[in-house]
C-alpha cells in the first residue's frame, strides 16, 4: 500500500533521514519508533507531503506521490492525526469533523453562496458522516462545543474522527499517545485496535515503546536517520542494535 | 425565528432611513454603507480565513476607476458596476498569487505596498487622469432611467450591502467556509484534510476584493469623480479598525464596526472644523482616534462589539446555525 524507497532528506548538510526504505502492507499496523532526533517526524512529513524529499521515491496505492501536494495525497486516501493540538479554532467539534469530508465532496463557493441543491445535498451528507465519526470516537455529546476548549485527550479523539470522516485507506498517527494520561491512553489504544480489526491500514509514529509493542504488527526502528531494524515487536525487543541505540539510551 | 425577525427589522430600518434623513445625513449614510461592504470582505478575509490585508483600499480604488473609465468611455453604467467587482477580483488573483505565500504582518505590509504603488501609478498615468483624477462621471442608471437622488444611491448601496452580507453568511456556514476557517488555524492540518490551501486563500482574497470593488463602483457614480486622494492608505486602516471594533468573524460585526467608526469620525470632523482648529486637525484626530479605539477594543472587548453585546458563544452559535 505504502512503499518508501531510498528516501533522504537533509537540513543544512545534516541528514535527518538517510536512505530509508520501508513498506506498509494492506491491513497492517506498522509502527515507526526511535529515540528523539532519529528522524521520525521528518519521515512522517515526507510521507504526508509537508516536506519534500531530496532523493528517493514514495508510492501510495501504486501512485508516485512524492511530488504531490499534501491535499492531493489526502485525497488519495491518507489521513493524519497530528501530534500537536491541531484542532481548528473558532469552530465546533462537529464542524471540525465536517472538514474531514472536504475531499469527498465538491460543492464550492458559488453553490454555497446561492444555496444550490448541490450544496444542500453535500451539507446533508457531510453532517451525516460527521455524526457517525463522532459517535465512533465517543464524542457525540460534545458535538456543539467549541473544539479548542476540549481536553487534550478529546482533541486527539476529535482529530481521529476528522481523519475517519475522510474514509482513509491509510491512517497516519503522529505520536498519538503523547501528552495523554493513563486512562486516555488506554481509550486511544482500544480505539486504534478496533480500527485495525476493521481492516484499516495504520502507520503509527511513536516514542512510547510500550504503546507500540502492544499494538503493532511490525515495528521499524529509526536511529540517526537510518532504519536499524524492521520486524515483529517480539524480535525488535531482542535486537541488540535496537537495545544499544534506543533502549540503552533510555536507561 | 428571532434571528429572522431581527434581520427583517434591520432591513426595514435600512430601507426606511433614506426617506427621513436630510442631505448631509444621507451622504454619511451612503458612505457608511460603502464602508460596511468593504468591511464585510475584511472580516471574511481576516476573521474567518485569517489573512490580513492592509491594502483593501486598493481594491476599492480599482473598482472605482474601472467603473469610472467604462462610464466615461460611453459604456452603460450597469456594465461598469458589474465590471468593478470583477476587475478588483482579477487584480486580487494576480497580486495574490505571489503575495499570499506571505503570512501575518508580511502579508499586511505587502498589500499596503501594493496600494502605495497603485496610488502613485494612478497619480502619474494619463488615462487615469493623474493627480486630478477622473471627473464628470455620469449618473448611474439602467437604460433611459437615471439615478439622480441621493436616496436612490442609499438604496443601491444598502441593497449591495445586504447582498454581500448574505453571500458571506452563506459561504461561512458551508463546505468552503469551513475550509477557510480551518486553514486560518493550521494550513498543515487543513491541507491534510484535502483542502487546496493556496487556491482557497486566493479565492477568499478575490472575494473580499470583489466586495471592495463593488463598493468602489457605487462610490464613483455617487460622487461623480475619482482621484488618488479618494483612496488613501488611511482608508485601508479604517476598514481594519471597523472590522476589529465590530468583531472579527461575525458578519453583523462588520456593519456594527463600520457604523460606530463612521459616526465617530463624523463627530470628530465637526470638532476639527470648529473655528480656531489647525488645518491638520482632521487627519491627526482621525489617526489618533483609530489608534485609541483599536487599542481600547483590543484591551477591553477583544472579540469586538457584536460578540460582546450578544454574549453568546461564537462557535456554538455557528454550529447551531449550520
Amino acid at each position: 500500500m505504502l512503499a518508501v524507497t531510498g528516501v533522504s532528506r537533509s537540513f543544512g548538510g545534516v541528514y535527518a533521514v538517510r536512505d530509508v526504505s520501508l513498506a506498509v502492507a494492506e491491513g497492517e499496523l506498522c509502527a515507526i519508533i526511535g529515540p528523539n532526533g532519529a528522524g521520525k517526524s521528518t519521515l512522517f512529513n515526507l510521507v504526508t507531503g509537508h516536506l519534500a524529499a531530496d532523493h528517493g521515491e514514495i508510492a501510495f496505492l501504486g501512485h508516485r506521490v512524492d511530488r504531490l501536494a499534501p491535499h492531493r495525497r489526502a485525497r488519495l486516501g491518507m489521513s493524519i492525526v497530528f501530534q500537536g493540538a491541531r484542532v481548528f479554532r473558532a469552530m465546533t467539534v462537529r464542524e471540525n469533523v465536517m472538514v474531514g469530508m472536504h475531499g469527498r465532496t465538491r460543492s464550492g463557493f458559488v453553490s454555497a453562496a446561492l444555496r444550490l441543491p448541490r450544496h444542500r445535498r453535500d451539507e446533508r451528507e457531510i453532517g451525516r458522516e460527521a455524526d457517525a465519526a463522532l459517535a465512533r470516537v465517543g464524542l457525540a455529546e460534545w458535538a456543539g462545543r467549541p473544539a479548542d476548549r476540549l481536553p487534550i485527550g478529546q482533541q486527539r479523539a476529535l482529530q481521529l474522527a476528522r481523519a475517519l470522516c475522510a474514509r482513509p485507506r491509510l491512517l497516519l498517527l503522529d505520536e498519538p499517545a503523547s501528552g495523554l494520561r493513563g486512562h486516555e491512553r488506554e481509550r486511544l489504544a482500544a480505539l486504534v485496535e478496533e480500527l485495525r480489526a476493521d481492516g484499516l491500514t495504520i502507520l503509527l509514529i511513536e516514542h512510547d515503546v510500550g504503546f507500540v509493542t502492544r499494538l503493532a504488527d511490525r515495528v521499524v526502528v529509526l536511529d540517526l536517520g537510518r532504519v536499524i531494524a524492521d520486524g515483529p515487536p517480539a524480535e525488535i525487543r531482542e535486537d541488540p542494535l535496537v537495545l544499544a541505540a534506543y533502549l540503552g539510551q533510555a536507561s | 425565528m428571532k434571528r429572522i425577525a431581527a434581520a427583517a427589522l434591520a432591513v426595514a430600518v435600512a430601507l426606511g432611513l433614506p426617506l427621513v434623513l436630510d442631505d448631509s445625513a444621507l451622504a454619511v449614510y451612503v458612505l457608511l454603507g460603502l464602508a460596511a461592504i468593504v468591511t464585510v470582505g475584511v472580516s471574511l478575509l481576516m476573521g474567518f480565513a485569517g489573512q490580513v490585508s492592509l491594502g483593501q483600499g486598493a481594491f476599492y480604488g480599482v473598482g472605482a476607476y474601472t467603473a469610472a473609465l467604462l462610464a466615461l468611455n460611453g459604456f452603460p453604467p450597469l456594465l461598469g458596476l458589474v465590471a468593478a467587482p470583477l476587475m478588483a477580483a482579477v487584480f486580487a488573483v494576480l497580486i495574490g498569487m505571489p503575495l499570499l505565500r506571505l503570512r501575518g504582518h508580511h502579508l499586511a505590509f505587502a498589500t499596503l505596498a501594493v496600494q502605495l504603488i497603485l496610488l502613485s501609478l494612478a497619480g502619474q498615468l494619463e488615462f487615469t487622469g493623474g493627480d486630478i483624477g477622473l471627473q464628470g462621471i455620469p449618473q448611474f442608471g439602467i437604460g433611459s432611467w437615471e439615478m439622480d437622488s441621493a436616496a436612490a444611491y442609499a438604496w443601491l448601496t444598502w441593497a449591495a450591502l445586504g447582498l454581500v452580507m448574505l453571500v458571506t453568511h452563506h459561504v461561512i456556514a458551508s463546505r468552503p467556509g469551513r475550509a477557510l476557517r480551518a486553514l486560518a488555524t493550521s494550513e498543515t492540518a487543513a491541507a491534510s484534510s484535502g483542502i487546496p490551501v493556496g487556491r482557497y486563500k486566493l479565492v477568499v482574497f478575490a472575494l473580499s476584493a470583489a466586495f471592495a470593488g463593488l463598493a468602489g463602483g457605487i462610490y464613483c457614480f455617487y460622487t461623480g469623480y475619482v482621484a488618488p486622494g479618494s483612496f488613501p492608505v488611511l482608508i485601508s486602516i479604517q476598514y481594519i479598525v471597523m472590522a476589529v471594533v465590530g468583531g472579527l468573524g461575525t458578519v453583523w460585526g462588520a456593519l456594527a464596526g463600520a457604523s460606530a467608526i463612521t459616526l465617530l469620525v463624523q463627530g470628530l470632523d465637526r470638532l476639527a472644523a470648529l473655528p480656531g482648529m489647525p488645518t491638520y486637525a482632521p487627519s491627526v484626530l482621525s489617526y489618533a482616534v483609530y489608534a485609541l479605539v483599536l487599542i481600547g477594543v483590543v484591551l477591553f472587548l477583544p472579540q469586538g462589539l457584536v460578540p460582546a453585546l450578544t454574549r453568546r458563544d461564537r462557535p456554538g452559535r455557528r454550529g447551531r446555525a449550520s
